[in-house]
């Protein structure tokens, strides 16, 4: 475990965190991003178990993070970064990790994130025919657009009492 | 012989349909945890002529069994269009009902009679396998009285149905 952390704190731009005796924390900047999974990947994090992102609407900011695995070590090593939430752009990190492929055209879809290099980022994934505001970010109305698109089933109760009124 | 009636000929014909039901589950939600115990010789459906199928063209009953988002809506109703009369639909759980613990999701459809014509619904969360078979009994009570006939009213209503396909499904 020593030796593993010690490996990742000479990855470039890394800012690393203990969490637990097998968690890794590591923030980096956007630009150092795709070099610092790269050396992840070097390192022995062979796999990608998954990447998403976090709304951090307090501070501007999204957060995306990759969490990645090592089983030699069997440590958790997770890639934090920050990038802004009015131009919400990241690259693609496909070329390292495959699966990063779909869990990307799910960050367009959801956070609105644009991936740039990634072939299908921008299609129609799971939200078919979606239009307006991504459902994932933290300011989106939830039960406003139930109020606005569905009609709710009302019990027979509440249809009596509506008539007495 | 007489010539038969047509509602003669009807009354027969609904007598023998609801001893041979072809069940396609469309396993959305947890319903579909039920339906095994339900199929297999625990509680055992064959006894009632009801027989899990796989295709759509060959089956009678679409069973939805739990909740149903839009992306699933629209194979639902891609399903439901490519079964053959007679048709039948049961809503399986409180979600297709009315929303049910989806109440406030922004891709969780509240009312499945809304898209598809509903001939019956079993309310719960989730429906035991007594449930779903005393259920399937009263569907045949319905299609012996032929009050079963919701794939009529989706060509009579199809206008209505359409509209508020539409208005989820884009």
């Amino acid at each position: 475990m020593t030796g593993i952390v010690d490996k990742v704190k000479q990855v470039d731009g890394a800012a690393v965190t203990v969490q637990r005796d097998n968690r890794i924390f590591v923030d980096v900047s956007k630009d150092k991003l795709t070099g610092a999974l790269y050396s992840m990947k070097l390192l022995g994090f062979n796999q990608l178990s998954i990447m998403s992102a976090v709304d951090r609407i307090e501070d501007g900011q999204f957060e995306i993070f990759y969490v990645l695995y090592n089983y030699k070590e069997k440590v958790n090593g997770v890639v934090r970064t920050r990038i802004s939430r009015d131009k919400a752009e990241i690259e693609t990190v496909e070329k390292i990790y495959t699966p990063a492929h779909t869990y990307e055209r799910e960050l367009t879809e959801m956070f609105g994130i644009k991936v740039l290099g990634n072939s299908d980022s921008g299609k129609p994934f799971i939200l078919e025919n979606w239009k307006g505001q991504p459902p994932m970010r933290k300011d989106f109305d939830s039960v406003g657009y139930v109020n606005s698109h569905y009609e709710f089933r009302h019990s027979a109760e509440e249809e009596t009492e509506g008539k007495d009124e | 012989m007489d010539k038969m009636t047509e509602e003669q000929y009807r009354a027969i014909s609904n007598m023998l349909r609801k001893r041979s039901l072809w069940m396609l589950h469309y396993c959305t939600g947890c319903g579909a945890m039920e339906l095994p115990p339900t199929m297999t010789s625990r509680y055992d459906m064959e006894r009632f002529g009801i027989v899990p199928y796989v295709t759509p063209r060959q089956a009678d009953i679409l069973l939805v069994t739990g909740y149903v988002n839009i992306k699933t809506l629209r194979r639902i109703v891609t399903v439901y269009e490519q079964m053959l009369d007679p048709k039948y639909v049961i809503g399986f759980g409180s979600c297709p009902i009315n929303g049910g613990v989806y109440w406030d999701s922004y891709s969780v459809i509240k009312q499945l009679d809304k898209y598809i014509p509903v001939d019956l619904y079993i309310a719960g969360c989730m429906p035991r396998p007594e449930a779903v078979i005393s259920s399937f009994r009263h569907l045949m009570d319905l299609i012996d009285k032929g009050q079963a006939n919701g794939y009529r009213r989706y060509k009579e209503n199809y206008e209505y149905y359409e509209k508020n396909q539409r208005k989820v499904l884009g």
